[in-house]
């Protein structure tokens, strides 16, 4: 990348980029940082997406609501195949199309035509499949062939794709009355005003992709919003109000971390010996506001091979090493300078220490929908040491870290990392003798998390589901 | 002290098989670093008089420090000879203060070079910060890593012995226990009774126990280690007082000879029997850190044909798995390395755990390498098989009920590798101002040392590092001894017959 070259390609330059250049390059430039994990883990995938999808709805011209949310799926779509297992991109896209839809809901009127009801619903659930995003159709390996082709060529392809969806019944379940007599017509027409032009081919690989398991999650409301999308959008603003909407959102990744912090004090008590692994910023924070008020003791496991450098220079400065360049990062001292006493431990301690600890903090790089998370690797031993001593373990997370997705694979949410950090690679006998493994990711189930404290506040992991309601559209959860 | 420093004692770099590694004979390139530092205390020491003064002022200021802790200082664990030389032993060592001593191996060559006057002036504030929390008690006694001070008493080959085993070119429990043994046996072969008094009485007491407490001041003594000594004892003081001094020192090596073979040699190939048994075709064996007895166990097997892989979980700072992956795996083994973050990963893929041990205790918990806990936690939780194999030598008659009470604590600097602190470098621009002060002059160029010092000097930050955990018992299925194969409730029985007999 131009922009790239002249400062150390991230987070900052991508955001400074981003002003001047049209939203199709920066797209491709965030893909490709995110392909290069130069920009990774979540907090700044969120921003970054945000940023990126704010541009989209500032350079879209029209006023169809549909044609915006649909440009901004595409643009989604790409990003999230560039770096599945960064979910918090899907989730954020998400986030914005349902900005689109409340916009559109809040404005549209409340009748309904009940026969256009059942084509649209009998339509949402042709083309679902096709527009599936869970991580098995976006393996990095594929990502070439989801980037949005022509549409006339996608037009073609989805003729023979709809075809072979109707050749599965189980999908169609109360619609198969419609089925094959005029679909291909139908679908044209009436689903042209939403998705079909510019689907991408995902289609490209039509017999390898599953059938969507939340599709049963949709209800006739949500397809009555779809329905009047086409007629709500000439009267109002649709831009400057999403616009809105995404700098509401923006405001919310910058303020979450203060907001969680905001609980520290209801769940820290005085004394109290804390355990807590890698270096994230909303766990610093979260103790330094108990710290102000409370004396307490830290126990941090490094997170040794991947973690640790950062680890011990966010004890030391209050920074990551990373952000260490960035300007935009306020800084805040380390906890130790706040009077908290501080144990590094390796990673290896952590079940002789548990006994004395009384309550674990995890940070998390993503908490999924069934309450379960993906944390830095060894946060499952860390969750699992707790449970077996009886102490309590707290993950605190910002909500735009919560995805939609359901854990059903969960190796496809693990991400390997550099084998050279656990070995390097001078050892070059060893490396080529030896399978060296470095997993960056543990998933922990949600039975081994005793509370999520969210800036929204505290919830059961089993409520989680309920908070993935409140801020995803059902339509949205499969891209 | 009859050895001149400079001919001292050589710390063969490589990491050495058990046995096989035990370099007896003083050989004349000494490490220069243990050398100087002897050198010059040496000269330092002038009349006993004054080392009287300056034992007598150092007792004070433990005294104070304790009571200022308040947590009293607990005795450091052993077995249960507590000898008078002790004191000896300590008028003459440096400082309490580990890091101003020349830590040799494990260090790289930007260790402490500074001198220790300047530590010195330092020393109440970290003392202070160190013995803060969880392992305070065991505090008490810094490492020895040099012949400084040493009395006078200890033979060559345990000072020898001991640097080894403060820079874990010797380490686990079975390999410290033998070395120890062969270094005795040459002990025992250059003593000579003095007149009036007879072997039996005098060698334990007199001749031995100066020998163990350097040890034990270079290394805590290791379960394996207090059960031989006690055993040795035991068999010294049996030795009928009018025996000839020449024969009873034959039949004492001979004795150690067998002990050895029976207890540690014998006892490896009975259970690695029992335990290729317990290997089937397309196993998929887990192991943590290296133990000899699983390797050993681990190579039967792949030699009786039986197709298996194996699966090695390593930790910070000794990467012991490093080696045994190494050696596995220029056998031929399939074998695959993960960290302890990954440990999760690991497990899920294994089919069968072997462990090794460093003490079995008498309620059935297994006392092993920090970490272990956490990989037969996470396997009985995925319903893996945890067998532990074991020799009854290192069953013990202590019990356990975590971690904190008894252990052993390392010099927490070991944990930041060289790499790692180079990583830390950049952060210099950022760090907090009270710790950059002293280095304004040198910000130019970066020391690796330096990051040790950010780390000293931050107050409310200390790095711990321990070497041993507990293993509850109800992780652990099996426990594969010489006498054959049990459940961990059957320790204390086996403990019984096998110090009975």
């Amino acid at each position: 990348m131009a922009q790239g070259a002249t400062i150390a390609p991230g987070l900052t330059s991508f955001l400074k980029s981003l002003k001047t250049t049209p939203v199709d390059p920066s797209v491709e430039h965030f893909t490709s940082l995110l392909k290069r994990r130069q920009i990774r883990s979540s907090r700044p995938c969120a921003i970054a997406t945000v940023a990126l999808l704010l541009r989209v709805v500032i350079e879209f011209k029209g006023k169809d609501a549909a044609k915006l949310m649909e440009r901004i799926r595409q643009v989604g779509r790409r990003m999230i195949s560039a770096q599945p297992r960064e979910l918090v991109v899907g989730n954020m896209v998400r986030r914005v199309l349902g900005l689109v839809r409340e916009v559109v809901d809040e404005n549209a009127d409340v009748e309904t035509n009940a026969a256009s009801d059942n084509a649209h619903s009998h339509h949402d659930s042709l083309t679902r499949p096709n527009l599936n995003s869970s991580i098995s159709n976006f393996s990095p390996l594929k990502h070439v062939a989801t980037e949005p082709t022509d549409s006339n060529l996608s037009q073609s392809e989805h003729m023979s794709d709809s075809g072979e969806l109707y050749r599965r019944p189980s999908l169609l379940t109360s619609h198969t009355s419609y089925a094959p007599t005029s679909n291909a017509l139908m679908v044209h027409s009436l689903f042209g005003l939403f998705s079909q032009p510019e689907t991408p081919s995902t289609s490209s690989t039509p017999t390898g992709h599953q059938s969507p398991d939340r599709k049963g999650m949709l209800t006739s409301l949500n397809l009555e919003r779809l329905a009047n999308l086409s007629m709500s959008n000439t009267t109002i603003d649709l831009r400057a109000e999403v616009m809105d909407g995404i700098k509401e959102l923006q405001d919310e990744l910058e303020q979450s971390d203060e907001l969680i912090a905001a609980n520290a004090l209801d769940h820290i008590h005085s004394n109290e010996i804390i355990l807590t692994h890698t270096a994230s910023t909303t766990v610093q924070k979260f103790l330094l506001a108990a710290a102000r008020k409370r004396k307490f003791t830290v126990v941090h496991a490094e997170t040794y091979p991947h973690d640790h450098t950062a680890t011990h220079g966010i004890l030391l400065t209050g920074k990551k090493r990373e952000s260490h360049q960035d300007d935009e990062d306020d800084v805040w001292k380390p906890l130790t300078a706040a009077g908290i006493q501080v144990v590094v431990i390796p990673d290896s301690h952590v079940f002789a220490i548990m006994s004395r600890v009384s309550k674990v903090i995890l940070a998390t790089h993503t908490v999924l929908a069934n309450g379960g998370l993906v944390a830095a690797a060894g946060a499952r031993m860390i969750a699992k040491a707790a449970k077996d001593h009886q102490t309590p373990v707290v993950v605190v997370s910002g909500v735009y870290k919560l995805s939609p997705v359901y854990p059903f694979d969960i190796e496809e949410l693990i991400e390997y990392g550099d084998a050279g950090k656990t070995v390097p690679y001078e050892d070059g006998d060893f490396v080529e003798k030896v399978d060296v493994e470095n997993p960056l990711y543990d998933y922990v189930p949600a039975d081994l998390v005793d509370l999520y404290i969210t800036n929204l506040g505290g919830h059961a992991p089993s409520y989680l589901y309920r908070i993935v309601a409140d801020h995803y559209r059902t339509e949205d959860i499969t891209l | 002290m009859s050895e001149p420093p400079a001919s001292g004692l050589t710390l063969s770099p490589a990491p050495a098989p058990p046995e096989a590694s035990i370099n007896l004979q003083p050989q004349s390139n000494g490490d220069a670093k243990n050398a100087k530092p002897a050198e010059e205390a040496a000269s330092k020491k002038v009349s006993p008089a004054e080392l009287k003064k300056q034992k007598a002022a150092e007792k004070q200021a433990r005294r104070a420090q304790q009571k200022a802790e308040g947590d009293g200082v607990s005795q450091q664990k052993g077995p249960p000879t507590k000898e008078t030389q002790k004191q000896t032993k300590d008028s003459k060592q440096p400082p309490k203060d580990d890091r101003s001593r020349p830590l040799a191996v494990r260090r790289g060559p930007t260790q402490s070079n500074a001198p220790p006057p300047k530590e010195i002036k330092k020393e109440p504030k970290k003392e202070a910060k160190q013995f803060g929390l969880f392992f305070g008690h065991l505090y008490s006694q810094p490492r020895q890593h040099s012949v400084v001070g040493a009395s006078k008493d200890v033979h060559p080959a345990i000072l020898a012995l001991g640097l080894q085993y403060s820079s874990y070119t010797i380490c686990g429990s079975t390999a410290r226990m033998v070395a120890m043994l062969l270094a005795f046996k040459v002990v025992i072969d250059d003593y000579q009774t003095p007149v009036g008094t007879s072997l039996a009485r005098h060698l334990t007491s007199h001749h031995l126990s100066p020998q163990i407490d350097f040890l034990r001041s270079c290394r805590p003594i290791s379960i394996s280690m207090g059960n031989a000594i006690r055993w040795l004892k035991d068999i010294i003081i049996k030795i009928d007082p009018s025996t000839p001094e020449n024969e009873a020192k034959r039949e004492l090596l001979e004795e150690i000879d067998n002990f050895i073979r029976d207890r540690v040699t014998a006892a490896g190939q009975l259970i690695s029997g029992y335990a290729i048994k317990k290997i089937e075709a397309g196993d998929i064996i887990l192991t943590y850190g290296s133990s000899a007895i699983v390797e050993q166990s681990i190579l039967r097997a792949h030699r009786a044909g039986i197709p298996f892989s194996v699966i090695i979980v390593d930790s910070k700072p000794l990467f012991e798995g490093k080696q045994l992956a190494r050696r596995l795996a220029n056998h031929g083994l399939k074998v695959q390395y993960y960290l302890i973050t990954g440990a999760f990963h690991a497990v899920k893929d294994a089919t069968k755990v072997f462990l090794g041990a460093h003490a079995m205790m008498s309620n059935g918990r297994l006392y092993s390498r920090v970490g272990t806990a956490l990989v037969s936690m996470l396997a009985s939780s995925q319903s893996l098989p945890v067998i532990i194999l074991c020799e009854s030598v290192k069953f013990t008659e202590r019990v356990a009920l975590d971690s904190i009470v008894g252990n052993e604590v390392a010099p927490a600097d070991e944990l930041l590798s060289e790499s790692e602190r180079e990583a830390l470098l950049p952060l210099r621009s950022s760090l907090p101002q009270s710790l950059r002060k002293g280095e304004e002059d040198e910000l130019a160029k970066g020391e690796t040392g330096d990051v040790l010092k950010w780390f000293d000097g931050s107050e409310n930050l200390q790095m711990l590092q321990v070497l041993y955990d507990v293993t509850p018992a109800e992780y652990i299925s099996m426990v594969i001894t010489e006498y054959g194969s049990l459940p961990p409730s059957s320790v204390p029985v086996v403990h019984r017959l096998s110090t009975n007999t």
